[in-house]
Formats: structure tokens, C-alpha cells, sequence
């Protein structure tokens, strides 16, 4: 209802004439995305209407919409500046009138005066507002329901988290004791039902929406005009839709076709082949492994169960592991309308209590669904026994992962460490103490009546941030015309209010905190640069792969922050190798403190072969042993970066060829291939160029050898060698003499040492 | 129930938090089991289990291995399993790869993706050595001169994986020996120093060995005579835990009848589900990982096949959003979310009746971007650990619980220092008897929870299992999670009812019990497996074969406290609350569809319960907690079936 409008348009005047500037615009029912677009459309008018005539429209509007819906309740809103003249006469027939319907009215005035939360007074509030404002809070104290209030308080309060409270519904079940079929006249059955006591509720989904792109006449017209401002996007709801694939096995990677949802690259690059097939086409069943166990129905058949609760046995509560509890909770009541069954579950919930027992139980919600073991847990409320159901892992839900002790640290030698890094100290210890009692929440939240210090934080008044920050988001993309000029507020301070310990103590705690990072000194790690590994396995032994122990990572992470200029991928390997040694020598000295002697007992610090400090998968460095300038795991990179230097030719070469050798003899080789061929060629043309020539014949007769006659040898890679035929063989003179160097490999002679 | 229609849920929601269930799965496993083959392994002894029967640790170990395959294939149908035998000398055939597999090793399986075919091989093989005991002998025939290099083993172990395992996958290599000292004599050093060459070679291409070594009372063994130089340090590089060890903890010497056990414990592999700082205080803060260490298992989802005449084979789905009307699928990328758009009378005038469109000025935003949307839900948290104080464990009640717990340890790799100052706060919350309240962000797509941080003290128990030392994250409810109770008061019982109840539950406690997970394997679960692989191994499957085993101990209890719960029952008929009644303060007026038991039964004794109208028979069936579903007939049925059984 509308009031100040140009027309009129309500039905008391369409009766009874009068009620002018009052216009039904938008009937009641329930509000969507067009009723907030028709009040978007609202346009100020020219001239004023009286509140309280929409008032009486308002009222009698509502009282006929729900003349068969007695029970609803009642609320009207008034939304005004109070600027608006007011008939003054006779408004306590209206208030009358108000109260005889059960009406709440709630006045919510723009710029009104308030006092509470942050008290707010209109300057020069002009002399109409100030009388209709004491006239609203009049109206007020003649209803039974209602209130008037500022708007930007309103505004506010509508972002406060409200807890939609949810009943939940009682399910009906049996308690049962004992074998019921066999032998009923000792068995147990005690009628029960069932309500939640803990939901997880989630934030409310959202809808997927995408702007309407125009044919492509369209929008080259558009784009030869340079789009206008005022066109409209056209957004339109989507649906999701599943299609399915088969994906022809046609490349090596035959064993990556379980997958069930294929990504978008997958599917793209990988399988070229990849049909389309429809789902009436498809059958269901199961992978066990790579076979395939048909069954049609989606299941197979169930296991037979009957509903109810079965008391499998009773065990002492101090025994119960509460991190086993795996479900929302359940509250189990009696029937709640027979006594006898009231009186017999109440029996066991108080002999349960007393003897600080619990029941270990299986549950089958209704006949064939499938069972759940948790356990009971007695509670004796004020005026009614329950009892409360968690459930328990069953034997497969449980991951038993080993992790390694922390307390226990066992030298090489077999004998018991009891001090090193890993363990704290007794002036550690002290302060994590002192930390522990300082940062006690017991008494740190708000004085109660009493006068008292309450606990702080409090489940019941802990809001789900995510919950009531995405409401508020839906609610206001609702209300506002354009996000980018009407940004979304701030969320409500409740909903962060247990985001931070509280002040009080984190005052108290300042000294212990200090004293804790002084005597502890965690430091963060550095994180190493991930590179794209381009295989796993390969990767020489690096002087800097040492284990991480506490001090040396302090120290380590100066090293690290040199080299970090220089680690980048296209520097000169060189360069890398001379700061490596640097950074080493500097490591080595720095390490000489006191903690040495009992590292060199740890079994992790060994001169040779360390522990790796990170997942495999990470491929810290470039992989060159030591002494080398080229690195297995960039081989050609490396080697072109040292060519461009130049000087170093001689060594490049010796070395190129020292880590082909080595690749090609190790596992997963063949991974490589093309990549060792490559480096091959390039190889052979710096040979040839810069006069390596017998170093090239030497490598070329060394690595075919190592191929072939050699273990582990690698058959296959020569193979390959020998498909590049004659460009790849040896150097021969011929060769040699068109640019003006030497060999000792005559022509026929290097053709034919390929072709063996 | 239909596991498919839970997928699209998620799919649907996907911006709500995925379980963390498909963390796990979408990782491949493979291993090899590795087992020796020499004559004391082949050895005959008695059969603890069964009598008459002659057994040794080869068949032990070869079903262990059949057995983990088994399980195996339910929980990762994509797994992959070979099995290496050596210090034997029987010889693969010379094709192909398996050339490069050094003398005195026996590839039985090459890796593959677990299959029926290979799992009814092995268990071929094991039914027909129980039948001849010296079949196995026969079959893999012991090197009796000496034994293999442990290098050559390791050697071949990594061209087997190589051959076989996908790049991504976890690889692991379970060893399986009885021999603590392989190499006595001269060369030891020399072959104690190839081993470990080796084996870094192995651990470098990403496979860890997982060591199960056989001690027995005739022949101990001791890891410091050979293995734990060989295996340190270099195989204590585990994902998570490098530098962690000093002595490998994976070293596991098992009773041979715990074999299995001890397979179990590592048949998935250890992987951290996030890995977040732990901020104790501002300017304090450690590094940790977490882990599930309670998950529910569910059931396989079932796929989509499809018939290609000579195969079936896997269908692939894949999920679009499209524009209904235009038929045009979205890019990902530009999806935009807001919410649901309803029709009204106005809008069908304004838009010619097209649904779920929005018309907006082109400049102007109407929708949120995904990112923004993971910032509503976030709260612009950063994945963190944070503490916010300390509680007594006792203010930790039992209904506090939504989902289950999660299980944190130190990470010395993002923050040195963290392992002494997460044993400090472990020992001194403890020892106060003190649990933590955080606020934890686990992933970057995660929500806020405020969490209970338990501490749990280490514990070893013999058989070399221990409980780790570590912190347990207990989801607490928020308030929105919270439900009030409906019932606030009902009739209570006397206290010689109490009395009399005690009586039986005194009979029915288990000193020192507590809720065992191991005595309850999950009955749907196996009753499911059990028909899959029936199934894959075409054989009848037989429902009567099937035992449930979380169904009570019946005659245990009635043996007990049978007499005991019979004499509360009569206490109870005779108890006077019991039989007051209530006066229900309904609002709403109905048909009086009250009826009297007796009533029932008389009409039920005399054939007549069609006389009964629908109302009434439900309202029976309600009262005894039966379903009140289904036509007249049926309701009738259940009402008989009711008083039959309720004499």
C-alpha cells in the first residue's frame, strides 16, 4: 500500500469514496524477484497522503485477505519520513479498531529519534516531523502490539542472525532389550520416540545464472557502435544437465579411465576419442577393480532389518571416547502418551545415571534400512528422563594411521633422546604453563545478574557465520538496484564476536604470550618454490637436501633468501652452483653450535644420504650432483645457458653427456626419450661446432655399450639412437674438415658404427 | 540408498563444502607386495587355527596379500596390487619387461589394477596348498644356496612399479621377510651399502617401503642386525613425516598371526586431509596437518556401463549448466549466483511469460562472482587453526556433537619448532586437564567452525600399537544447529522401579568395556561387498553364509540377566504411575479414534478386525510405534502381526 501516491486506488474508496493518495499497489501474497522490482520502479510524486488513511485501508485490506485465516498474525509496517500532514481527529477509533483485530503496528520512521543502542537526534527536524513523531509514539501506548523506530536501526537489525527455530518431529520406534522372538517374556520392549537434538543446518544454496550472449550479428553490429550504456543484459537461469562419455582407451594411460567426473581437460585433451552416449543406453553396476559386477536395480539386495533400537551391551561412561562420536544427536523419549512406557524408560535412564553407565546400541531407523551402532547416554532433565544417541564408527571408519611418537625420540644407537629440539624444555614447559592458565576462558565473558564473571563463549549463542552472512548477501543483491554502487555491508558484529580470544584476555595473557614466543622460537619455513617436475624419480643427490633440524632452518631460510634471486628457471647454471657452495659454506659454519655432537647421533643426519626434507613429489632443485654444471632435471636448458656463457664449453659437454648417460640407464627412462634424443642432437651440433668432436666419439661409443651390453643397459633408447641413423653417429673426418676440425672416425666407419 | 542421486546433490551445492571423503578417493594406491621366498619362510608348522593342518609364513603372508586385496578393492576400485616373491628360483618367462628383473626374483603379479581374475588366482593357489602343504614349495622352489642381494631386490621392486603404476599414484612396497641378517659374511658392508643405494633410488621414484618383518620365538628378529641401516634413513621419508623419524616407526615386527592386523593398519595410506597453521597467539603460531581418523566408509557408488558387444565399459559423466531456452552451455568461468528468480503476475506481463530471466542495465551488477560468494562463506578467513582460550573438559557435554572428529599433529616442515611446542601444549593441557575452544577454517572453500581441541595422550599398547599423541577437533554445533527438546515433562519412575532396573544392568555391565569399533563391522557394508564380489567372481552368493555381528548377544544377556529383566517387567505392570492416564491438552478437535486394546484383540481373536475403520487401526498401529502406511489390507495385516507377537 502506497500513500502520497498521484492516483488513488484502494477499496474503500472504490465503496465509499475518500482515502485519496492511497493505492493498493501491490497486493498481498507472498514477495519475489517482481515484487522487488516493482518497488524499484517507485517514483516520488508531487503530492501527500495521509498515514493514517493507509492505515485503515491497510488494516481492512488484510482483514479481508484473511477472512479464512483466522489464526494468522497480524503485522502492519508503516514506512514514512513523517513529513506527511496527519488528520488528527478521531484516531482513537482507529486504534480501536487496530486492537479489536490483533494487529501489530510497527511505525518506522526515517531520520525518527531514538535512544536505544546508539541514541540518534535529528537537527533541525522540521516542525511537522517533530508532531507527527510524538503523535506516532501517542498512537503507540493506545495498542496493544507495535513499536515505532529509526530506520537506519531497522536497517541494522534486520542483519542480526535470527535463529529460525525448528521443531523437530517426533518418529516413533522400540527400545528393545533381549531377544523379543525367542523369549518375550524376558525380553524388553519399551515404546519410544525420537527428535533431534542437534541439525546442522547450511547455508541457503544459490542459483547459477549466465548473461544471455548475443548471435554474433549481433554483436558485431554491437561492437562496430561501441555497446551504449543503456542496453540490457539479459540473465537467464541455468539448469545443470549430466552428460556421459566413454572415452576410447587409445593412448598408453589406459589405467586412468575410472575417474567418474572427468574434468574439463581431461576430457578435451586426453581422450580424443570420446563419444557421447545417451543414459537410456546405459546399465548399472559396480567396479570391483578393473572387472565390472553388473546390477541392474543400483543395489543389490538389502540386508533384512527391523526398525528399532537394540541394546547391545552396557559399559562404564568414563570409558567413552567422545572423540568417537560421529553423528548429530538424537534425543530418545518415551511415548508420550502412554505412562506405562514412560515409567519404564524413565527406570532405565535412572538406573543407567546412577550407575554412570552408557549403552552401547544398533539402530535401524525403519524395516530394511541399514543399521547404525552408537550408543545411548542417559539424561535426567528437570521433569522428564531421555536418553541421547550418537553414533559410533564402525570397524571400517576407523584410520588407524601410524604417526610417530613425540615423545619417545630413539637415538641410532637404540638409546632414549631426552633432550633435542623437538622436545620442549622445563623453562618451555613453564611458560606454555603460564600461556595455559592465562588464556582460561572460565570466567571471561560478561558479568551475569549476579554480578558474577560467566564463561565465555556459548554454543547457544555462537551464530554460523556462513549461514547468516550468505543470508544477508541474498537479501541485499535483493534490495539493491546495482552491487557496484551499492556494495554489501559489513557482516553483523555477532556474527564475528568469537572470531578473537576476548580482550580481557589476551590482556592477561601478554606477559606469557611474550615469554612463550621468546623461549619457543617457532620460525616459519620458507616455502620452496614448487617446480613442474618432469619426472619423479630422477634427481641426484643435492648438498642442500638436508633434514630439517630446528636450528639449521633458521638458518637455512638466509641461505634460501640469497639464493632467491637466482633460482629463477633461465639463469646460468653456473652462477646457481657458485652461490650454492657459498650458501653451503655458510651453513656448515653456522651449524658448529652446540646442539652438533647430538645431531650427528640423530639417524637423520647422516654425511651421506639424508632424508629428504619435502613430499617427493617436489623437485626442490635442478638435480646436478656435485661438481656438475648440468643438472638432470632441465638437462638441455642448463646446457644451452652454459653454451651462452661460453667459457665453459669443455666441462658443459663432458657433463651434458655424464647425466644422458645416467638417465637413460635408470627406471622410467623411456619417459624421457625424446627429451635424451634432443639433448643428444644438440650435443652432437656443439661438438661439431666447438671441436669437441673426440669427446662426442668417445661419449657416442661409451653410451652404446652402456645400452647395450650394460646393466640395467637400455636396449630401447639405442634403438632409437640408431633411427636418427647417420646424422647421429659418430663424428667422421669428412664431417670434421668442413669446419676446419679433426676426427679419427673415418666416414664409412661412423656410418657403420650406427647401423651395428 | 541412491548413491547417484548423492553425487548430484553435491554437484549441485558445489559451492557448499564437499565432503572430505573425495579427497581421498580421488588419489590412486598401488603396492607390491614383496615377499621372501627362502626356506624358512616355506618351513611347515602347525596351524594355530585349525588342526591337522600344516601351514608356513609364505602361505601366511600370500593371504594377508590376498585378503588386503580383497579389502582393497571395495574401498579403491582403481587401486593397483602386484606381488613379488624372491629367494626363489623360479624364473619369469624372457619377454618383454620383465627381462630387467633380476635373478632370484619371481614377479607372480605384475601391478595391475586389482581384478577377480587375479584375486581367484591367489586364492586358487591358497586352496590348493591347504590341500598339499608343499604345493607352495613346489610352486615358488626356495634358492637353497645363499641368498639374493636385498639391492637386487630393491632393483627389481622398482622396475616392477615402474612397469605398472600410474605417475600420480601413492607406491608402496610391503616387505615381507623373516630374515634379520641376509648378508652375514665378508661383503656385508658392501651389500648393506648397495641396499640402500638402492633403495634411495626407490624412495626417489616416490615409493616408500613398508617394512613387515616376521619374528617368531625360533628365529627373533632384530632390525639392527641389517635393516636399520638399510632402511635409514631414506625410508622414513613419508609424505608427512620426513624428519620426523629417528628410528622408523614403520618398522613392524609382527607376530606372523598378526600379519594381517598389521597390513591393515597401513592398507590406506596415510594422507593429511588439510595442513593450515595453528596460530596459538598473535606472533605464536605452529605448523599442523590434520587427518581423519574416523570417516564414515560408505559404499561404493555404483557407475554407469555401457554394452560395446565384446565389453562392457565405464561411462563417464559429466556435469553442464546450460540456458535452457537458447540451449547454450555456460562457460564455467562466467557463471554468476544469485537467488532463485519467482514468477509473478507482473513480471509474466513485463517478460512475455519467460521464466527464470533477469533483465538488468547493462552496467549495473546484479549477481555475485563465485569468489565472492567463497568470501560470504568464509568470512575472509584464511585456512587457520586459531586458539581462542581453555575450558575444562568437563564443560564439554555429550550432546555437543554434529559430525565427527578430525585429529591434528604437528608439522615441524612449515614452522620449526612446532614439535616442541605442540608437545608442551599437549602435556600441560593434560595435565590441567584442559581442552582448547578454537575457530578453524580447514580449507580455502571451508566454512568457519568453532571446534573442542582434546588432547589425547600417547599410549602404547603391546602388540606395538599405539595411540598417537595428538589434539582431536570436535566440531561443535552453533546455535542454528541446536533443536529444543519437544517433550518437557513425562511420568517418572519410582525409585524401587529404578531399583529393579539396576539389578538387570549390573548383570549386563562389562568390566572395563567400552564401545569396541573392531567388534562391529558395518552389516549393510559387508552384506554389500560380500554380493559384489560374488558377484565379480560369478560364483551363487548365499545370504544364510552372511553373519551380522552387531546384532546383540542375545543369550549372553538372558543367560545373565534374563530372569532379572523378566522380574521388572512384572514389578512395572504392577507400578501405579504406570498406569495413570494422560490427558493429552491437544488443540485441535478429532473423530474419537481412540480403542482399547482389548478391543483390538477381541476382534483380532474373533476374525474381526475389518470392522475396525482405517483411523482406528492407524491409531493403534501408532501407538505401537508401526508404520501406518499402505491400504486397509495391509494395516491389518500388521495389526495381526502385532498381536500375534505380543501375546
Amino acid at each position: 500500500m502506497i500513500f502520497g501516491s498521484e492516483e488513488t486506488d484502494n477499496i474503500i474508496n472504490e465503496e465509499s469514496g475518500g482515502y485519496e493518495h492511497v493505492k493498493d499497489y501491490i497486493t498481498i501474497g507472498q514477495p519475489n524477484a517482481g515484487t522487488l522490482a516493482k518497488l524499484q520502479e517507485l517514483q516520488p510524486s508531487t503530492t501527500y497522503g495521509d498515514p493514517i488513511d493507509a492505515i485503515i485501508v491497510g488494516v481492512e485490506t488484510q482483514h479481508r485477505y484473511l477472512a479464512t485465516k483466522r489464526t494468522w498474525t497480524r503485522k502492519v509496517y508503516l514506512l514514512t519520513d513523517g513529513e506527511n500532514p496527519i488528520e488528527l481527529e478521531d484516531w482513537e477509533a482507529t486504534a480501536k479498531k487496530i486492537n479489536a483485530l490483533e494487529v501489530g503496528l510497527f511505525v518506522i520512521g526515517v531520520d525518527f529519534d531514538h535512544d536505544e543502542d546508539i541514541p540518534f537526534r535529528e537537527e533541525n527536524k522540521s516542525h511537522v516531523k517533530r508532531t507527527n513523531e510524538e503523535f506516532y509514539h501517542k498512537l503507540r501506548s493506545h495498542l496493544h502490539r507495535g513499536d515505532v523506530g529509526n530506520c537506519d536501526f531497522a536497517m541494522k537489525e534486520i542483519s542480526r542472525p535470527d535463529i529460525k527455530e525448528t521443531r523437530s518431529v517426533l518418529q516413533g520406534t522400540i527400545l528393545r532389550l533381549g531377544d523379543v522372538d525367542a523369549r518375550p517374556e524376558e525380553a524388553v520392549e519399551i515404546l519410544c520416540k525420537t527428535s533431534k537434538a542437534t541439525a546442522m543446518q547450511r547455508p541457503k544454496s544459490w542459483k547459477r545464472f549466465a548473461r544471455r550472449e548475443k548471435n554474433t550479428a549481433e554483436r558485431n553490429r554491437e561492437d562496430a557502435m561501441e555497446v551504449d550504456d543503456d542496453d540490457k543484459a539479459v540473465f537467464a537461469q541455468l539448469r545443470m544437465r549430466t552428460e556421459y562419455y566413454i572415452g576410447l582407451k587409445g593412448d598408453g594411460e589406459g589405467s586412468d579411465a575410472g575417474g567418474s567426473d572427468t574434468d574439463d581437460e581431461d576430457g578435451d585433451d586426453k581422450n580424443k576419442h570420446v563419444e557421447k552416449v545417451e543414459k537410456e543406453q546405459l546399465v548399472r553396476g559396480f567396479k570391483y577393480g578393473s572387472s565390472y559386477a553388473p546390477c541392474p536395480d543400483g543395489q543389490f539386495p538389502r540386508l533384512a532389518t527391523r526398525k528399532g533400537i537394540d541394546i547391545c551391551g552396557i559399559f562404564s561412561a568414563k570409558n567413552f571416547r567422545r572423540e568417537y562420536a560421529m553423528s548429530e544427536v538424537t534425543y530418545v523419549w518415551a511415548d508420550t502418551t502412554q505412562p506405562l512406557q514412560q515409567v519404564a524408560l524413565s527406570a532405565f535412564v535412572q538406573a543407567l545415571y546412577e550407575k554412570g553407565a552408557m549403552a552401547t546400541a544398533r539402530w535401524v531407523t525403519t524395516d530394511g534400512s541399514e543399521p547404525k551402532m552408537g550408543v545411548l547416554h542417559p539424561v535426567m532433565f528437570d521433569r522428564v528422563d531421555c536418553l541421547m544417541f550418537v553414533r559410533m564408527p564402525f570397524a571400517e571408519d576407523v584410520r588407524n594411521f601410524p604417526f610417530p611418537s613425540l615423545e619417545n625420540l630413539i637415538s641410532k644407537k637404540g638409546e632414549r633422546i631426552t633432550s633435542h629440539p623437538y622436545l620442549p624444555t622445563d623453562e618451555q614447559m613453564e611458560a606454555m604453563k603460564h600461556f595455559v592458565d592465562a588464556m582460561n576462558l572460565k570466567d571471561a565473558g560478561e558479568k551475569d545478574e549476579d554480578g558474577c564473571d560467566t564463561p565465555w563463549f556459548d554454543i547457544c549463542l555462537s551464530y554460523n557465520p556462513a549461514i547468516h552472512r550468505v543470508k544477508q548477501a541474498q537479501f541485499h543483491a535483493a534490495v539493491v538496484p546495482d552491487l557496484n554502487t551499492h556494495p554489501l555491508p559489513p557482516p553483523h558484529p555477532e556474527l564475528t564476536k568469537y572470531f578473537d580470544p576476548p580482550k580481557r584476555v589476551l590482556k592477561r595473557a601478554r606477559d606469557a604470550i611474550e615469554e612463550c614466543q621468546d623461549r619457543f622460537k617457532v620460525r616459519e619455513v620458507p616455502k620452496k618454490v614448487a617446480r613442474a617436475r618432469k619426472d619423479g624419480h630422477v634427481r641426484a643427490h643435492d648438498e642442500d637436501d638436508e633434514t630439517l633440524l630446528l636450528d639449521k632452518a633458521v638458518k637455512r631460510t638466509k641461505s634460501s633468501a640469497q639464493l632467491g634471486g637466482t633460482s629463477q628457471h633461465s639463469q646460468s647454471q653456473t652462477l646457481r652452483t657458485q652461490s650454492f657452495r657459498q650458501a653451503k659454506k655458510q651453513d656448515d659454519s653456522e651449524t658448529e653450535s652446540e646442539t652438533e655432537e647430538e645431531e650427528e647421533l640423530l639417524l637423520d643426519r647422516k654425511p651421506t644420504n639424508r632424508a629428504l626434507p619435502t613430499p617427493a613429489p617436489e623437485e626442490p632443485e635442478r638435480g646436478q650432483a656435485p661438481g656438475r654444471i648440468i643438472g638432470s632435471t632441465y638437462p638441455l636448458e642448463d646446457f644451452r645457458a652454459n653454451m651462452a656463457r661460453g667459457d665453459v664449453v669443455t666441462k658443459a659437454v663432458e657433463d651434458l653427456g655424464a647425466v644422458i648417460k645416467e638417465i637413460v640407464l635408470r627406471p622410467f627412462a623411456s619417459r624421457r626419450e625424446d627429451e635424451m634424443i634432443q639433448c643428444l642432437r644438440e650435443l652432437r651440433r656443439v661438438c661439431l661446432e666447438e671441436d669437441e668432436i673426440d669427446a662426442w666419439n668417445a661419449f657416442l661409443r661409451n653410451l652404446r655399450e652402456a645400452c647395450l651390453d650394460g646393466k640395467p643397459g637400455n636396449i630401447e633408447f639405442w634403438s632409437r639412437v640408431k633411427d636418427e641413423s647417420r646424422m647421429m653417429s659418430l663424428i667422421s673426418t669428412t664431417e670434421a674438415n668442413e669446419l676446419g676440425g679433426k676426427s679419427d672416425v673415418s666416414e664409412p666407419e661412423a656410418a657403420e658404427f650406427i647401423q651395428r | 540408498m541412491a548413491s547417484y542421486e548423492d553425487w548430484n546433490r553435491i554437484e549441485e551445492d558445489e559451492e557448499e563444502e564437499l565432503e572430505d571423503a573425495s579427497y581421498y578417493e580421488g588419489k590412486k594406491d598401488v603396492i607390491l607386495f614383496c615377499i621372501d621366498c627362502s626356506p624358512s619362510m616355506l618351513e611347515l608348522h602347525d596351524d594355530p587355527n585349525y588342526e591337522d593342518l600344516q601351514t608356513c609364513h609364505l602361505y601366511t603372508a600370500l593371504e594377508a596379500a590376498m585378503n588386503i586385496e580383497k579389502r582393497k578393492v571395495m574401498v579403491g576400485p582403481n587401486d593397483a596390487v602386484g606381488i613379488m616373491l624372491f629367494n626363489t628360483t623360479r624364473r619369469n618367462e624372457k619377454d618383454g619387461q620383465s627381462a630387467e628383473i633380476k635373478k632370484g626374483n619371481f614377479v607372480y603379479q605384475p601391478i595391475e589394477t586389482i581384478n577377480a581374475p587375479n584375486v581367484q588366482e591367489v586364492m586358487r593357489l591358497l586352496e590348493a596348498a591347504r590341500e598339499d602343504p608343499n604345493l607352495l614349495r613346489e610352486t615358488f622352489p626356495p634358492m637353497t644356496e645363499g641368498r639374493i642381494p636385498m639391492g637386487d631386490v630393491f632393483t627389481s621392486c622398482n622396475w616392477v612399479i615402474r612397469d605398472g603404476a600410474p605417475k600420480t599414484a601413492t607406491k608402496r612396497v610391503f616387505l615381507v621377510t623373516d630374515e634379520d641378517d641376509p648378508h652375514p659374511g665378508a661383503a656385508k658392508e658392501r651389500l648393506i651399502t648397495t641396499a640402500r643405494t638402492t633403495l634411495i633410488d626407490l624412495v626417489q621414484a616416490g615409493v616408500t617401503v613398508e617394512p613387515f618383518f616376521i619374528s617368531t620365538e625360533d628365529k627373533p628378529f632384530d632390525p639392527s642386525n641389517f635393516y636399520s641401516s638399510v632402511l635409514l634413513p631414506t625410508n622414513v621419508v613419508d609424505e608427512d613425516d620426513a624428519g620426523g623419524n629417528f628410528l622408523p616407526e614403520s618398522i613392524s615386527i609382527a607376530r606372523v598371526d598378526d600379519l594381517l592386523e598389521q597390513m591393515r593398519i597401513r592398507e590406506v595410506p596415510k594422507r593429511a586431509q588439510f595442513s593450515v597453521p595453528f596460530q596459538l597467539a598473535e606472533g605464536f603460531t605452529i605448523g599442523v596437518k590434520g587427518y581423519g581418523l574416523i570417516t564414515e566408509q560408505k559404499k561404493g557408488s555404483y557407475k554407469y556401463f555401457v554394452d560395446l558387444g565384446d565389453r562392457m565399459d565405464v561411462v563417464n559423466s559429466r556435469t553442464v549448466y546450460v540456458d535452457e531456452d537458447t540451449q547454450a552451455e555456460a562457460d564455467k568461468a562466467r557463471v554468476l549466483y544469485g537467488m532463485e528468480l519467482g514468477s509473478t503476475a507482473e513480471s509474466a506481463e513485463d517478460e512475455e511469460g519467460e521464466e527464470g530471466l533477469r533483465v538488468a542495465p547493462a552496467n549495473c551488477k546484479v549477481f555475485y562472482t563465485a569468489e565472492e560468494l567463497r568470501s560470504f562463506r568464509t568470512l575472509g578467513l584464511d585456512p587457520i587453526i586459531k586458539l581462542l582460550g581453555f575450558k575444562s573438559q568437563s564443560k564439554l557435554n555429550f550432546e555437543d556433537n554434529v559430525k565427527h572428529s578430525l585429529f591434528i599433529y604437528p608439522d615441524e616442515m612449515t614452522y620449526s619448532g612446532s614439535k616442541r611446542t605442540f608437545t608442551a601444549l599437549l602435556r600441560t593441557m593434560l595435565n590441567k586437564n584442559r581442552m582448547g575452544i578454537v575457530l578453524t577454517l580447514t580449507r580455502r572453500n571451508a566454512s568457519p567452525q568453532f571446534c573442542a581441541l582434546l588432547p589425547q595422550a600417547e599410549k602404547v599398547d603391546e602388540g606395538g600399537w599405539h595411540e598417537p599423541a595428538g589434539f582431536h577437533l570436535i566440531p561443535l554445533p552453533f546455535a542454528d544447529d541446536i533443536r529444543a527438546a519437544p517433550v518437557q515433562e513425562s511420568v517418572r519412575a519410582s525409585d524401587e522401579l529404578k531399583d529393579e532396573a539396576r539389578r538387570f544392568l549390573d548383570k549386563l555391565m562389562i568390566k572395563n568395556g567400552a564401545y569396541n569399533a573392531d567388534a562391529h563391522p558395518n552389516p549393510a557394508l559387508g552384506y554389500h561387498n560380500a554380493q559384489l564380489e560374488a558377484s565379480a567372481f560369478r560364483e551363487e552368493f548365499d545370504p544364510a553364509a552372511f553373519e551380522d555381528r552387531t546384532v546383540p548377544k542375545y543369550d549372553q544377556m538372558h543367560k545373565r540377566a534374563g530372569t532379572l529383566m523378566k522380574a521388572w517387567k512384572e514389578a512395572l505392570l504392577k507400578d501405579e504411575s504406570a498406569n495413570m492416564t494422560i490427558i493429552t491438552t491437544g488443540s485441535k478437535r478429532k473423530a474419537d479414534v481412540s480403542v482399547d486394546e482389548a478391543e483390538i484383540r477381541s476382534k483380532y481373536d474373533s476374525g474381526g478386525l475389518e470392522k475396525l475403520r482405517v483411523d482406528q487401526l492407524k491409531e493403534f498401529l501408532k501407538s505401537k510405534s508401526q508404520s501406518v502406511s499402505g491400504k486397509k489390507a495391509e494395516l491389518i495385516v500388521r495389526v495381526s502381526e502385532w498381536l500375534e507377537k505380543h501375546p
